[in-house]
């Protein structure tokens, strides 16, 4: 078995949320953390596999779990919150339910055997790279930031996990479901002000977005009032879905809401690059649709990451 | 004679937790503990109609406050499947619509096109130009690749052992 980390991408990494895997890798490179992509990952089936055929959710889990375990990884983390739930409940349930891991083997003719450990990404950097190795990084601290942590649900709400009634810090209890710190303690290693605020786990609307626009315009509508009520400079994510529902129409989800002021969605990944000294470019600061202009100060000289032209 | 669900819904006592906990309750027909409180009196017919389980967003609030551990999102899910599985008319066909259209694209290839989904989703809900101005800035961003993700080797074939719709 390998000592590094499996990656899993998913599909949103590679299309919408690019600036996620781009910055992310950057990130690993600077951190020099052993965390390779998966090959020949599927698609874990999102919110859709789940809603519709419970069976082709586990069998397309199934098989990405067994990918990991072929190629030799024995944890793998999934940055896209959506994929990490569905791989990490998958996971859960095979390993629970052995007649349900030997019904889906025998269906699709795979030879899962179990024992992969789904990490959040989150979890990974605090806990296997460690926040000190984190804040050694830090070559521009982002002093005087102001950040809004936002969760969503994926990355902290895991039903039937095995601590929920256990100490509320143990994966699963509920402060990690009810008011997660991990996000917030990167944030703190960078140099920056994690804000205490209301809607850090309240949902975006997932796939409402698309399907029933009002009531997901409705819930970021209260998203980005809260975090600028809080006096929040931006939003700090780590969910591919969370940043496309929070930027993308934002202007019209303002004006409805009446909300002043705009506020730019980073991935949590594009601000720990910022403090590493990564260029706004190689980040992908200027894919998100709400400009994100701050100065960092250099050493005395301020120097500006803006937004990279459209 | 009450259908069987995969989570046990009989250990709910009617505290109502998750319908406090939901976002989406506003726009509910009727409120998750008032569902989860008719299918264990096996009223699931009554439950058809409703549109509560295809408006869950599957955010798992009322799942990780259950005090009798029931997966609130998990059953919304399977009364989804049920309803399919029975051939039953979809009061939110919007929602039916993408999720079945991406399961189709998750099944050509084994990882999704998004432009492509999103695409026939409009098409299928005729509205094709819905969201337009947006993709167009999203496609000059390159959040919106043209090109189609490579296919998985012997995908196609074996997606189809491994589901059942």
């Amino acid at each position: 078995m390998k000592k590094a980390t499996g990656l899993y991408p998913g599909c949103s990494l590679e299309g919408t949320s690019k600036a996620f895997r781009t910055s992310l890798r950057s990130v690993l490179r600077r951190l020099d953390a052993q965390c390779e992509p998966l090959r020949d990952w599927n698609c874990c089936g999102a919110s859709s596999a789940h809603a519709m055929d419970h069976e082709l959710y586990l069998a397309l889990s199934a098989r990405n779990l067994a990918q990991a375990r072929d190629q030799g990884y024995e944890e793998i983390i999934a940055p896209c919150a959506a994929c990490y739930h569905r791989l990490v409940c998958a996971e859960m349930e095979l390993a629970r339910h052995p007649e349900t891991l030997a019904a889906v083997n025998a269906r699709t003719g795979l030879n899962y055997g179990g024992g992969i450990a789904v990490l959040n990404m989150l979890d990974y950097f605090t806990d296997r790279v460690g926040l000190s190795a984190i804040g050694e990084q830090v070559r521009q601290p982002l002093k005087g930031l102001r950040v809004a942590c936002y969760y969503g649900c994926l990355n902290s709400r895991i039903p039937h996990a095995a601590a929920t009634s256990g100490p509320p810090d143990a994966p699963g209890g509920a402060t990690r479901s009810e008011y997660p710190m991990s996000m917030d303690h990167i944030v703190a290693a960078l140099g920056a002000q994690p804000l205490d605020w209301s809607y850090k786990t309240e949902c975006c609307g997932a796939s409402l977005f698309v399907t029933a626009s009002s009531v997901s315009a409705r819930l970021v509508g209260h998203i980005l009032k809260d975090a600028v009520a809080a006096g929040a400079d931006c939003i700090s994510v780590a969910c591919p879905m969370c940043q496309n529902n929070l930027d993308t129409k934002q202007d019209a989800i303002r004006a409805a809401f009446g909300i002043g002021r705009p506020m730019p969605v980073l991935f949590i990944t594009q601000l720990m690059g910022l403090a590493f000294g990564v260029s706004a470019a190689e980040l992908r600061i200027g894919d998100a649709l709400v400009p994100f202009q701050w100065r960092v100060d250099k050493g005395g000289a301020a120097a500006e990451v803006t937004a990279c032209p459209a | 004679m009450p259908v069987a669900f995969r989570e046990n819904i009989n250990r709910c006592y009617q505290c109502g937790k998750c319908s406090t906990g939901c976002p989406i309750a506003e726009a509910m027909d009727m409120l998750p503990h008032q569902v989860i409180h008719l299918l264990a009196l096996g009223m699931e017919a009554r439950v058809r109609p409703l549109n509560t389980p295809w408006l869950c967003a599957g955010c798992y609030t009322c799942a990780v406050r259950c005090p009798n551990d029931i997966d609130v999102t998990a059953v919304m899910g399977e009364l989804r499947e049920k309803a399919i599985a029975a051939g039953a008319p979809c009061p939110c066909p919007d929602v039916l619509a993408f999720h079945r259209n991406f399961l189709r694209d998750l099944k050509r290839r084994g990882r999704i096109h998004e432009l492509r989904m999103m695409g026939e989703y409009n098409l299928l809900t005729r509205r094709p130009f819905r969201d337009a101005a947006l993709a167009s800035k999203m496609l000059l961003k390159g959040r919106l690749p043209l090109r189609a993700p490579r296919a998985l080797r012997g995908f196609k074939r074996w997606v189809r052992k491994a589901g059942r719709l």
